[in-house]
């Protein structure tokens, strides 16, 4: 008897679960949605047949001594260099607007004098010295830049090395009487030392220095710390749970008829819907205020220049987060519904749009879907404000984008809105 | 003769192909009680909302105050309060918030919209609850607030749709007072509801309703004595089911037709003189009569004679 009433209560509600497709979505689709965007947008970091990471190379080197880097590079598991662009050399200026505009994120520089330097004469005094410029967008994670540079340094150096070495024992042939070897051997394998180094490897500067820049149009005054890479795109996941809050709200006034005994009122619902949205906006505009306020003055992050552009950028993003909430009422039947919709999109929309991981590491067929979620949008524009010192004028085109998410999720939810 | 505040003529509302408000006509006089009875799906609630402005039509029409409800529905809702069959009234705010922001929407402000909603509370007997969440309220309290938010802007029509489903027999006869008391002050009420002692304590007219139809209209007593004075259903043995509704088939008064499960209704004029001449017929004929119901005149009875089942089925 008890066994046939615990399979009657177990059939029943399996039979009710299967016959909501919603549930199922939540329970079924959306782990696995989230399983294949963070699996692909993770592939460049762990390798799992993600494809390399994109480097730009410009060698302004009138010798050979930075091909041999390059190639040096090029043949590294996990980098794909890239010397040209549009079947011409790449320049300094090129590299540069290409991470400006944000279709790369590096790009190594090798001087004109990296060469000769290299193939000096190893000796302390008067020694030139190189600079092989490793520009980054800001808004690119140290977590990815550090290996970079330290890999690359460590390439400079054996090239540097390779490169002083013959001439340094020339050097020593020259300078020491090699009928004295077997008595000073300890004076000679001080001299060999000196010669062949030059000083490069112990001594207090190095002849050729890698070194971490930004593209002069950003004007960033140092590079980001992990807050001001990582605070904008959780600040934007938090902000569209709004629109869960509001789509179970805007649901439950359906179902209790206060909806109802407003529309028999002498007001519009036009009217209805705006008061509806206004409060839900307001909460959105005070949490983006209190996530980047507390980060202030908790983890002392700085904000960039632009007081205007964060302001614009925050407004418009959270009208994106609430116009979304009406978009989901508008889909949803009841308030269980709207929460499952809302995790289901929330977390595959940010997820593309960068939150988790930073697109630029994404898969190119990933950082295109991106472009289709506010959150890339937003998180763009933040990161230009913050990390990549740009001021409102540079940042109106993507607010612009922003603003018509915006847009399309309010003409969308208000078509579908009904009161009743 | 005052005209009517209500004027309703063929009013039709489809959905579909189907006419759930199927070419009705009534009017509502000025201080009236009017009552919309009928079983669920009958159209009553369509109806009012109808009235109420939250739904179109397709065809018929509606003047309420004097006004075309098609073309001055922003006039209307000024004249009317409507009070729906779902509680609506937001749980987490206290009762004097919800009748707050009731009175703001209806444009009340400062010390008129104060001085009013003590008065609403003070109607629906809430004073000493009025800064509690409305949702630790018992059913019978959330309908008196419920009621009393479509009072809040003293409307001159009261629409209340199944105002009482749910509620306690105390809180019912509380809310039974208060549209009296309403009606006394001059408001016209429309009033729909499925149960029929309620059509019956407050109505001055009922309008019969199925299938989107009024199947009669008039007056309590006007109603039972068109549907004749009561009903008898008498069970019988099924194979004496024939042979007993032939028995009272030339009697005088008496109509008798087969109703469910082996059973006769016969509608009478007099009651309590026919049911002595049924059970008298019975023995005679040795047919044993296995049950009795006495249903006394009523608009249960009316709307059994008008559509041959009951209220609740």
């Amino acid at each position: 008897m008890i066994i046939n009433q615990i399979f009657a209560l177990t059939w029943k509600d399996l039979k009710l679960f299967f016959k909501d497709t919603r549930a199922m979505a939540l329970i079924f689709l959306q782990p696995f949605l989230f399983i294949v965007i963070m699996s692909y947008a993770l592939a460049g970091l762990y390798g799992s047949g993600g494809k390399p990471l994109q480097m730009l190379a410009v060698n302004e080197d009138g010798g050979k001594e930075a091909e041999n880097v390059i190639k040096g590079l090029s043949g590294l598991k996990g980098f794909s260099v890239q010397t040209a662009w549009e079947g011409a050399p790449l320049t300094r200026v090129k590299a540069e607007e290409l991470i400006t505009k944000g279709t790369r994120s590096l790009a190594v520089i090798f001087p004109p004098e990296f060469s000769s330097v290299l193939e000096q004469l190893p000796t302390k005094e008067d020694r030139p010295t190189a600079k092989v410029l490793l520009m980054v967008d800001p808004a690119t994670s140290s977590a990815v830049t550090d290996p970079v540079l330290g890999t690359l340094q460590g390439l400079v150096e054996r090239a540097a090395f390779t490169a002083m070495m013959p001439r340094g024992i020339d050097y020593l042939f020259d300078h020491y009487n090699m009928t004295d070897m077997q008595v000073g051997r300890n004076d000679f394998k001080k001299k060999a030392e000196d010669s062949i180094s030059g000083g490069l490897l112990g001594g207090e500067e190095k002849t050729v220095t890698v070194e971490k820049v930004t593209p002069r149009a950003m004007k960033v005054a140092k590079f980001p710390d992990s807050f001001q890479q990582n605070v904008p795109g959780y600040t934007i996941y938090g902000v569209f749970w709004i629109a869960s809050l509001l789509a179970a709200s805007i649901l439950r006034e359906k179902r209790e008829g206060t909806f109802t005994r407003l529309m028999a009122a002498p007001v519009s619902k036009a009217v209805v819907l705006t008061g509806k949205l206004i409060p839900y906006y307001l909460i959105n505009i005070l949490q983006i205020v209190i996530m980047l306020g507390a980060s202030a003055l908790l983890f002392r992050m700085s904000f960039g220049h632009s007081v205007a552009g964060l302001a614009v950028t925050s407004l418009v993003l959270a009208a994106s987060a609430t116009g979304l909430g009406v978009f989901i009422s508008a889909f949803a039947r009841t308030e269980a519904q709207a929460t499952s919709l809302t995790v289901l999109l929330l977390l595959t929309l940010s997820s593309l749009g960068g939150c988790f991981v930073p697109r630029f590491i994404m898969p190119h067929a990933l950082k295109v879907i991106g472009l289709i979620t506010p959150h890339a949008w937003a998180l763009d524009a933040f990161q230009d404000l913050i990390v990549r010192g740009y001021d409102l004028t540079e940042v109106i085109p993507k607010i612009c984008v922003l603003a018509g998410f915006a847009v399309l999720f309010f003409v969308i939810g208000v078509g579908r809105f009904r009161f009743e | 003769m005052e005209p009517p505040v209500i004027d309703v003529k063929n009013l039709v509302k489809r959905y579909g192909d189907k006419a759930v408000v199927d070419g009705i006509t009534f009017s509502v006089g000025a201080g009236e009680i009017f009552g919309l009875l009928g079983p669920n799906g009958a159209g009553k609630s369509t109806t009012i909302s109808i009235l109420s402005t939250l739904l179109s039509y397709d065809e018929g029409e509606v003047k309420i105050g004097g006004l075309d409800l098609k073309k001055g529905a922003a006039g209307i809702k000024r004249l009317i309060g409507f009070v729906p069959q779902d509680l609506a009234i937001y749980p987490a705010l206290s009762a004097r918030d919800n009748l707050v922001f009731i009175g703001r929407i209806y444009g009340l402000t400062g010390n008129a919209l104060e001085r009013r909603v003590h008065e609403v509370l003070e109607l629906a007997e809430l004073v000493d609850r009025a800064n509690d969440p409305a949702g630790t309220f018992s059913g019978g309290m959330k309908r008196r607030l419920n009621i009393g938010a479509g009072l809040m802007h003293k409307p001159a029509i009261l629409f209340l749709d199944e105002p009482t489903v749910g509620v306690d027999p105390q809180s019912r006869n509380f809310i039974f007072e208060h549209i009296e008391k309403l009606n006394k002050e001059g408001m016209a009420i429309v009033y729909t509801t499925h149960y029929m002692e309620e059509a019956e304590r407050l109505c001055d007219r009922v309008a019969v309703m199925d299938g989107g139809k009024i199947l009669a209209m008039d007056t309590v007593q006007g109603l039972i004595g068109l549907a004749g004075a009561g009903i008898i259903y008498l069970g019988v043995p099924c194979e004496s089911l024939e042979t007993t509704q032939r028995l009272f088939q030339s009697t005088e008064n008496i109509h008798a037709i087969p109703a469910s499960e082996g059973r006769l209704k016969i509608e009478t004029t007099r009651v309590d003189e026919d049911l002595l001449r049924v059970i008298a017929r019975c023995k005679e004929q040795n047919i044993p009569i296995l049950s009795l119901e006495l249903l006394k005149p009523s608009l249960e009875t009316v709307f059994l004679h008008l559509t041959g089942k009951r209220l609740r089925d």
